[in-house]
């Protein structure tokens, strides 16, 4: 027992000794990523090993905080964590957080403003690179990708899919228990179907997604929310994101919405039933981008911009975000798309068109408006 | 020896209805814990399964390179993972001994509140409080070494800890303990050689349990353990929350392999205080 | 007198402060943080009880959701681990005690997360289960249902948590003296009356502890509702996430942790109550 008990102070002795040792040989660039894990995977597998290879010394490490709000909160209280205790140099480098917590970092001063001494800058040309939710979030982030939420559907079963919330409440009607979501506590894939009913429902969708904010923008929402009570009797609900997914695969609903990059992934990996398809409903859903941002006392801020800078390069975009990962870029289309083969940047628009998205993209709704949504959703739809 | 076996005889005449009973019950339990496992089994080899398919389209070991892939680190998590579980263990018993001897005598003032006070920090559910700890433990500079992550760990474990070793203690009755004193043994000797033998299958279980809240705690490690102490809830229960069955289940088969060791390891010491209390 | 009560048990707080010390820095200390926001109206910078009346009136369902699934599994928790526990002790065919030994426990070391993951491909409407039962001709195809509601987080959490009260509950048993049971065998008594009568009011305390801490840990789980609750009404700790993940509203979600708090504390307090009346002694 007493030769054990040595053994095992001596080896962990040795680990400890090997966590203090190991990081003075280089440095290291810490990031720290939301959404999906493929996501963290890009980083992993793709990006980190890309930067590694240009800046020898240099080790990128990278954790997962998880999808939806969620996973960017706990980025957001880590940060928030290390203000309020007065550290001077913070430990993350890099964050990848969603738009929503976001706008609430930059509000609370907890990110760097950076963009104009990258390189890559000037590519940030859309809308949500200047405005997250309604918060003015210029030159803070440089997006990384946009990600849209579609309705994915089973072509065995349905052969014309709904083009529209209206049909699809028909088709609904007709066959009860054929299309499922998964609420809105289970994943930003229900809010987005929400949301998207809303814009088609409740009035007003330009106010909801521009601004300015006025509560009588919200008066039709009553109406809209009791008609989605009504719905929602003949729907199935689905255990989260995944579990949307996991339904159209187990072939128990035939059709439900899904974020257009995590449908792609998992059906590049042969999670995904082959034939399953997508499709956006009109008026529109919505969908978001994920940025890059640095905290305001970040440990290698240099390090950190030259690898954002890499990060939004046309052609990192065009490899990496496009054709490896399936996303849509999150710089100017039009210095990514000659940097690839026209086969491969058609591939990513073969379900979703061009014509699709400029129409029914939409974004999330202006901070106010969706935190009413979401509340009066609880207190209406779900009570 | 043989007069006693008489009655059992008996008792089995009517029996081949009972063993078929018996047989049944003992089938259903095993069905029951070993189908969810062998689904489990099914999916860390599964590379395409999907409707109307039964079983797995396709079969391969694609997702465990995945897992295994340098890059990721999985296998110096795994090890981050079981050190820090093993400290962490040894901290809660250290604690929990004296602590959970304390609270097994009824005369201490204000027992009750005191139990029901480490019960807090697993009762309290924690999505609300890790800000601040982070903010704590970020002034003590305890973020991002395994101290940190070993201290958050033992505290969300020391409920068990504490009472289970309260409960053991208790339950060893003063008679053996006075013995020894009126042999002339110290308090603390009469501790050693006689309480804390007799408690040691409560400990260990509570040992048990406090080393599988730290293989399972995620958002305490992130908040005090990140970005320097990663362990393997860390770099795969986030794709696992996500839906991942691959993934998730190949963690969960890595886990597996640690706390059945474990297990046997804790078996001996059971069956060693069963044998002793067995010539009682 | 109470002083000198006080003096002899000084060296046992002494014993129990190193832990008491842990806990209040590294954890109380930071709870009081969080619970003050509980009473704290963000807008005005006042204190009131606002976020109570907001959780009962939103989350009212979920609370009683809550309490009765986590009551629920409790009790199946026991009456299985407590028969499990018994035939491991009183089992005369050995063969079938050691595989009731073996198998029992394999449950234990899976993480909740996992677990969720598991029960959510198997108990689906085309999961696992009811394609075995199907293929078994003992289902029909189309009384098929899915378990993803509060009937997949109580299968669940008794899958996950039976183990372990199984565990205690048997070593409680085994390190019994055996001397009763047997003359009460001799006497002709029954197996299972042995056991209601004599085995289990012996071990009562390890079975209440081992079933409020079952509770207490299942009505912090949150990972399983999360995962396998499709749509609402749903549990507490999900609603608590939600409340600070999506509207940052740190208020409500401590008053719902308040909630969920009073819960154990009450569940801990009917422990104490019981250890009381047989231990026979004021504290």
């Amino acid at each position: 027992m007493k030769k054990l008990n040595r053994s095992l102070a001596i080896s962990v002795a040795m680990t400890l000794g090997a966590f203090s040792g190991a990081t003075n040989a280089q440095v290291t660039l810490n990031v720290i990523s939301g959404g999906s894990q493929n996501m963290v995977d890009y980083v992993t597998d793709y990006l980190g090993p890309l930067f590694e290879k240009q800046n020898p010394g240099v080790k990128v490490s990278v954790v997962g905080t998880g999808p939806d709000d969620a996973g960017s909160q706990k980025m957001m209280e880590k940060l928030q964590a290390q203000k309020n205790a007065g550290v001077a140099v913070w430990d993350t480098d890099v964050i990848i957080p969603n738009q929503q917590k976001t706008g609430e970092m930059v509000r609370d001063g907890l990110l760097l403003k950076y963009r104009d001494s990258i390189p890559t800058g000037k590519y940030a040309v859309s809308q949500s690179a200047k405005q997250a939710l309604g918060v003015n979030v210029d030159g803070y982030v440089m997006p990384m990708f946009e990600s849209q939420t579609a309705l994915a559907y089973n072509p065995d079963l349905i052969k014309t899919p709904p083009a529209s919330y209206d049909e699809l409440r028909t088709f609904v009607a007709k066959n009860p228990k054929s299309f499922g979501y998964n609420g809105l506590k289970g994943g930003m894939s229900g809010v987005a179907f929400v949301v998207g009913w809303m814009y088609a429902y409740g009035g007003n969708p330009e106010t909801i997604q521009q601004g300015p904010y006025d509560a009588k923008a919200s008066a039709g929402w009553d109406k809209a929310f009791s008609e989605l009570k009504s719905f929602n009797q003949q729907v199935i609900f689905t255990p989260g994101n995944a579990g949307t997914l996991d339904m159209l695969n187990r072939g128990e609903i035939a059709m439900g919405p899904v974020w257009v990059d995590m449908f792609q992934t998992w059906k590049a990996e042969g999670r995904l039933a082959p034939n399953l398809k997508l499709k956006i409903l009109s008026p529109g859903m919505p969908g978001q981008p994920y940025y890059y941002a640095i905290p305001v006392k970040a440990k290698n801020i240099e390090l950190a911009k030259k690898f954002i800078a890499l990060a939004t390069s046309p052609e990192v975009q065009a490899e990496g975000i496009v054709k490896r990962f399936n996303w849509y870029p999150g710089i100017d289309a039009n210095v990514v798309k000659p940097a690839l083969d026209p086969k491969i940047w058609n591939q990513l628009f073969v379900d979703v068109t061009p014509e699709d998205l400029a129409k029914n993209a939409k974004p999330f709704p202006l901070a106010p408006f969706f935190k009413d949504m979401r509340e009066q959703y609880e207190a209406k739809v779900q009570n | 020896m043989t007069l006693d076996r008489f009655p059992l005889v008996q008792f089995r005449v009517p029996g081949i209805a009972s063993s078929l009973l018996r047989f049944a019950l003992i089938g259903l339990l095993a069905a029951a814990v070993f189908g969810p496992l062998l689904n489990m089994l099914i999916w860390t080899v599964a590379e395409a399964w999907y409707f109307p398919a039964k079983l797995p389209i396709r079969w391969g070991f694609a997702f465990w390179s995945k897992v295994f892939r340098p890059e990721a680190g999985a296998m110096k998590a795994l090890s981050t993972s079981l050190l820090i579980a093993c400290m962490t263990v040894a901290l809660s018993l250290v604690l929990a001994i004296p602590a959970g001897y304390a609270l097994s005598k009824r005369k201490l003032p204000l027992r009750s509140l005191f139990l029901l006070f480490f019960l807090l920090p697993q009762a309290f559910p924690t999505v609300a409080v890790h800000m601040n700890i982070a903010r704590i433990f970020y002034g003590l500079g305890l973020t991002g070494t395994i101290w940190g992550v070993m201290l958050v760990h033992a505290i969300q474990g020391l409920v068990f800890a504490v009472w289970i070793a309260s409960a053991a203690f208790a339950a060893i009755g003063e008679d053996q303990v006075e013995a020894a004193r009126n042999l002339g043994a110290t308090p603390l000797r009469a501790f050693m050689t006689v309480s804390l033998p007799l408690a040691a299958p409560g400990l260990m279980a509570s040992a048990i349990f406090v080393f599988l809240i730290s293989l399972d705690e995620f958002s305490g490690t992130f908040f005090v353990g990140v970005p320097d102490v990663r362990t393997l809830p860390l770099t795969m229960l986030n794709a696992a929350l996500e839906g991942n069955y691959q993934i998730a289940s190949i963690t969960a088969l890595l886990l597996l392999v640690p706390s059945i060791l474990f297990m046997l390891f804790v078996e001996r010491f059971l069956k060693a205080d069963v044998l002793a209390s067995v010539g009682k | 007198m109470a002083t000198l009560r006080l003096r002899k048990s000084l060296p046992l707080l002494a014993l129990l402060m190193p832990a008491l010390l842990m806990v209040g820095l590294l954890f109380v200390y930071p709870l009081l943080f969080s619970l003050a926001y509980a009473f704290r109206d963000e807008s005005s910078g006042g204190w009131y009880l606002g976020n109570f009346t907001k959780a009962f009136a939103l989350y009212g369902g979920d609370i009683w959701l809550t309490v009765v699934v986590t009551l629920l599994s409790t009790a199946l928790v026991g009456v299985l681990a407590v028969a499990i526990a018994g035939y491991l002790t009183l089992g005369e065919n050995s063969r079938a005690v050691a595989a009731l030994r073996w198998i029992y426990r394999w449950p234990m070391f899976i993480p909740f997360v996992v677990a969720a993951q598991l029960m959510r491909t198997f108990l689906a409407k085309s999961g696992m289960l009811n394609n075995s039962l199907m293929s078994l001709g003992l289902l029909e195809p189309l009384n098929a249902m899915s378990l993803l509601d509060w009937r997949g987080v109580v299968v669940t959490f008794v899958w996950k948590q039976l183990p372990f009260a199984a565990l205690l509950i048997s070593g409680a048993m085994a390190s019994m003296d055996r001397s009763l049971m047997e003359s009460a065998r001799g006497l002709g008594a029954g197996r299972l009356r042995i056991l209601l009568e004599i085995v289990l009011p012996q071990v009562s305390a390890t079975v209440w502890v081992s079933l409020i801490l079952s509770f207490v840990t299942m009505l912090s789980a949150l990972s399983v509702p999360m995962m396998i609750i499709a749509g609402s009404p749903t549990m507490l700790t999900v609603d608590m996430a939600w409340r600070v993940n999506s509207y940052g509203d740190y208020g409500v979600a401590n008053a719902l942790g308040f909630v969920s708090f009073a819960m154990s504390g009450l569940a801990a307090w009917f422990y104490l109550r019981q250890g009381l009346r047989e231990g026979g002694q004021p504290t």
